[in-house]
């Protein structure tokens, strides 16, 4: 997906991590990602660089689909669809 | 995995928070042995004092180590453990002598989160048992 076509996405779950450092965004997706049914979209927000590698390798090895990243100013939304 | 976790300094405890939660967002299920130095760090009035947990390392940084996690919204150590647990299948035990060195003798002379005091023959078996096992 290129990045209009991600943030044109409506996900069924925003986990704003940005407040946290590693590990929080990969707890606060794992802990957000219980809520969501199979192939509902997700989105994690994060200030923390180390997510834009940790998030996606975490999504792929839990089955999960990593759609990609879009980089904002300050921090990452990282999409993924759920398993 | 197994964690033999000996440290009760605080820059290895958020270390060791720091793996146990990656462990668990990844739904490891993870048992952690508290070893000596440690079980005195998960002691009720121990362990969210960081007045009376010392740096493994570099002792003279302890402060500006606890600022900089503040700064940067790290949580406290004893948070991670309690997440992790919340996330995942995750054992705390703390090896009877050790808890017996600091006058810990039940499990109530001991933070919530601690499942069982036992011998060190369980933690053996569980490094065996362990694909991963790490001694912090």
């Amino acid at each position: 997906m290129d990045q209009e076509e991600l943030k044109s996405l409506k996900v069924d779950k925003t986990v704003d991590a940005r407040a946290t450092a590693c590990p929080g965004p990969l707890m606060a997706a794992k802990k957000a990602v219980r809520d969501l049914q199979s192939g509902q979209l997700m989105e994690v927000l994060s200030s923390d660089p180390a997510t834009k590698r940790d998030v996606p390798k975490w999504a792929e090895k839990k089955g999960h689909e990593y759609l990609g990243t879009v980089e904002e100013s300050g921090f990452f939304r990282i999409y993924m669809k759920v398993k | 995995m197994t964690i033999g976790l000996f440290s009760g300094s605080i820059d290895k405890l958020t270390a060791a928070g720091v793996i146990l939660g990656g462990a668990a967002a990844d739904d490891m299920d993870v048992e952690v042995y508290v070893l000596m130095q440690g079980a005195r760090a998960f002691m009720k009035g121990v362990a969210g004092d960081t007045g009376k947990l010392e740096m493994a390392e570099n002792p003279k940084l302890k402060e500006e180590f606890l600022a900089s996690l503040k700064k940067l919204n790290v949580k406290p150590w004893l948070e991670f453990f309690r997440e992790a647990k919340e996330l995942a299948n995750v054992k705390i035990y703390v090896c009877g002598l050790a808890g017996k060195i600091w006058g810990g003798e039940t499990l109530d002379d001991f933070v919530d989160l601690v499942d069982d005091i036992v011998g060190i023959g369980e933690c053996i078996t569980s490094m065996q048992e362990a694909d991963v096992s790490l001694f912090i």
